[in-house]
């Protein structure tokens, strides 16, 4: 026992000490930050870039409204500029407006006919697909409530009424959870759990790798034979997957505590201020309980495979399918998200090397049976002894393996063996 | 846990015995039928050309591989992870974690031997002291010559103040000076009570230090016991002479097989039972002898004639 814990804490302390402990320790919140900040910031309006509309405003008076109504919905990154049809005519100018695009002076063209207000025609010019934005989600509803408008107001429709008429639902979506209820903001619970998958998936694949490196080293520093003549197989795999485990969980518990001191001064992106709250106890404990199964079973999986490599490159074959156990669920995450206690959802989130993520986002989003929760960690467990023996074998086998790269035949024999 | 209660038996008793260990790989059979008793206090050598099972065997003892039959005693008992903290092993693929300090290194490796903290950081400031290396203590294994690692991996074997040593070609790429240092080390480590494996396939480096040898070859022991008792079994077979004048040796002399001349002395091989004295009334016939030696034979004629023995009889 005492032995596990001296290469428990050397290979705790040879990881928390390094250099790139340090820099993945103030690196990583900004590159998983990126994840939350730059959709937020971006939501709903489509960039900020400030970008300039050519109208030919027939009509004479729609060209103010539309204006108007831009700037109320906040577009405010949009200019109409005026285009007079000169003694050319129409063509003339359309012909100004296309050279002005492929120039790149202005973003889009919009003619609007004498006869808008009737027909509710429009003609739009642009060059990049990247402009649908811009018509789709900001020209169009502004230009659909100015031609409402200019109706109404012709059929005599007091402005009372208008009103009334063209009011917009309001919603207040409220979540219900076992304490109660609590008002609801849609982007913050799904950015943070967002977040705290990609904190699992990234840690889980990093520390894993941790491991599968760690295991090598042992080997291209011809470290195990004398380790070997000290140390069980079985406890020197074991502790190296607990040093380097418990360097993992140490940055997260730096980073779970650097949060919440800044959160408690409350920290706002963009128009989200970003909300503890949604931190329960039922979400931190399922994190961590995700965050040590997900890793100690991707951390034997990768010791085993490490086992039979002699270097990095020997282990690349068997690296792909490894991670694609944390990729597929990456993938299926929005199916999942759409309805998380569908049949599909909850068989999936039960695959051991898929509930890391799958089962911990439906704690997130909506939090599923306890038993199905409970299973999901049982069965992790499982696998994790199932891996851990088949590892403590394959590393026996694959010590005096020097001087050939395994192949996957190689590896099925050894563990038939 | 600790094994520091293990009851050593009386010096020049056995302390490691090996029963009919056999190991194969696949078709190939690594170590065949070995068996041998190591005792107490003695320089074992070790012996026998490259891919004997030198290396097979060592690692047996050391539970690196499982032998597929035969049994492994330390005193008496069979050995398990505890009592295997007895025993120091330098294998012949030498490591150490490149990214550690010296100092951390050795510490570590005593502690997986059971050592404690506190011993095992003052025993790592002597040897470093003893092997010179008292200003590399905070530095990293990377930054050390390879000769320097080499003394540190030889500390290392020893931090643990093992009662048996395995120590598989210690000496294969050092230079002469540091191999006089750990020679000189090895022997001082048996005069405190150690009793040292000494594997390698360079028989006229065992025959300067070792008390006791097993000769292996394909596997198997073909020769194994105290040096002189050996030594006595492969009686002297050649005798060096010299004449002032520089005078040759009679040609019809009995009973020996081969004459050469090397530097003005002559060597004669002579054929087994032939007493070297009775040679010297004609010898005294040709001229002034200047020398006259009846040689004992090396380790590596003595290997020779052993395999070539043992052939000779499988054969027969």
């Amino acid at each position: 026992m005492s032995k596990i814990l001296t290469v428990v804490s050397r290979e705790y302390l040879e990881r928390v000490r390094s250099k790139s402990f340090l820099i993945g320790t103030i690196l990583g919140p900004a590159l998983m930050s990126m994840f939350i900040v730059i959709p937020l910031l971006t939501a709903g309006n489509g960039g900020k870039d400030q970008r300039t509309i050519a109208v030919i405003d027939q009509s004479g008076d729609v060209r103010g409204p539309l204006a108007a109504v831009l700037a109320e919905e906040g577009h405010k990154n949009l200019t109409l500029q005026p285009v007079e049809v000169g003694p050319g005519g129409l063509d003339a100018a359309v012909a100004d407006v296309k050279r002005e695009i492929l120039a790149g002076n202005v973003h889009s063209g919009l003619v609007v006919p004498a006869d808008f207000t009737r027909t509710g025609k429009v003609a739009f010019y642009n060059k990049s697909v990247s402009s649908l934005v811009v018509r789709d989600d900001m020209l169009r509803p502004a230009l659909d409530r100015v031609m409402r408008e200019r109706r109404f107001a012709g059929a005599a429709v007091p402005d009372s009424l208008f009103e009334y008429l063209s009011a917009r639902t309001e919603w207040n979506s409220v979540a219900v959870t076992a304490d109660g209820e609590a008002k609801q903001d849609d982007a913050v619970p799904f950015a943070m759990a967002f977040v705290l998958i990609m904190i699992i998936y990234m840690m889980v694949l990093m520390y894993g790798n941790h491991t599968l490196t760690a295991v090598i080293e042992e080997k291209s520093s011809r470290m195990v034979e004398i380790l070997l003549s000290s140390v069980s197989p079985g406890n020197l795999m074991l502790g190296k997957v607990l040093g380097i485990g418990l360097a993992g969980l140490t940055q997260f518990a730096i980073w779970t505590l650097a949060f919440f001191l800044i959160s408690q001064r409350g920290l706002t992106i963009g128009d989200t201020t970003l909300d503890v709250s949604f931190l329960t106890p039922t979400i931190l404990v399922s994190f961590v309980m995700f965050f040590l199964l997900g890793f100690f079973l991707y951390a034997t999986l990768y010791a085993g495979v490490g086992s039979m490599c002699n270097t990095i490159q020997d282990s690349q074959q068997f690296h792909l399918p490894l991670t694609m156990g944390l990729i597929i669920p990456m993938m299926m995450l929005t199916a999942v998200l759409r309805d998380p206690n569908s049949t599909m959802a909850t068989v999936l989130s039960l695959v051991p090397l898929f509930s890391p993520v799958l089962m911990f986002m439906r704690v997130c989003v909506e939090t599923p049976p306890l038993w199905q929760i409970l299973l999901s960690w049982v069965l992790m467990a499982l696998s994790i002894w199932v891996s851990a023996r088949a590892a403590g074998k394959l590393f026996r086998i694959g010590i005096l393996m020097y001087g050939q790269a395994p192949t996957w035949a190689t590896l099925g024999r050894a563990l038939r063996s | 846990m600790s094994a520091a209660s293990l009851a050593l038996p009386p010096v020049g008793a056995p302390l490691l015995s090996l029963r009919r260990v056999c190991k194969s790989y696949g078709e190939k059979r690594a170590v065949h039928n070995v068996s041998l008793e190591i005792p107490r206090g003695a320089i074992y050598g070790f012996l026998g050309p490259n891919g004997a099972g030198k290396t097979t065997t060592i690692r047996s003892i050391m539970n690196i591989i499982l032998p597929d039959s035969g049994e492994i005693l330390l005193a008496g008992k069979p050995l398990d992870t505890a009592l295997r903290d007895r025993i120091g092993y330098l294998p012949e693929e030498r490591g150490l974690y490149r990214k550690m300090k010296c100092q951390d290194q050795l510490v570590y490796l005593a502690r997986l031997k059971g050592v404690p903290r506190a011993v095992a950081r003052t025993r790592a400031r002597e040897w470093l002291a003893r092997m010179g290396l008292t200003e590399y203590a905070e530095r990293k294994v990377d930054a050390l010559s390879k000769g320097m690692q080499q003394k540190i991996q030889f500390a290392a074997t020893f931090i643990c103040e093992p009662d048996l040593v395995i120590l598989d070609e210690v000496f294969s790429g050092l230079d002469p000076l540091n191999i006089e240092l750990l020679r000189g080390m090895i022997v001082e480590q048996r005069e405190r009570g150690t009793t040292i494996l000494f594997s390698t396939h360079m028989l006229a480096e065992a025959e300067r230090i070792c008390d006791a040898i097993c000769l292996i070859e394909g596997g198997e022991v073909i020769l194994d016991g105290p040096l002189p008792r050996i030594r006595a079994e492969f009686p002297l077979h050649s005798v060096r002479v010299a004449w002032e004048g520089e005078l040759s040796p009679p040609d019809d002399l009995p009973g020996v097989l081969h004459r050469e001349l090397n530097e003005g002395t002559w060597r004669l091989t002579l054929a087994e039972g032939v007493d070297p004295q009775s040679l010297l009334p004609r010898l005294l016939a040709v001229g002034k002898l200047t020398l006259f030696s009846a040689n004992r034979p090396s380790l590596n004629e003595i290997f020779l004639t052993a395999v070539l023995r043992r052939r000779q009889g499988v054969a027969a």
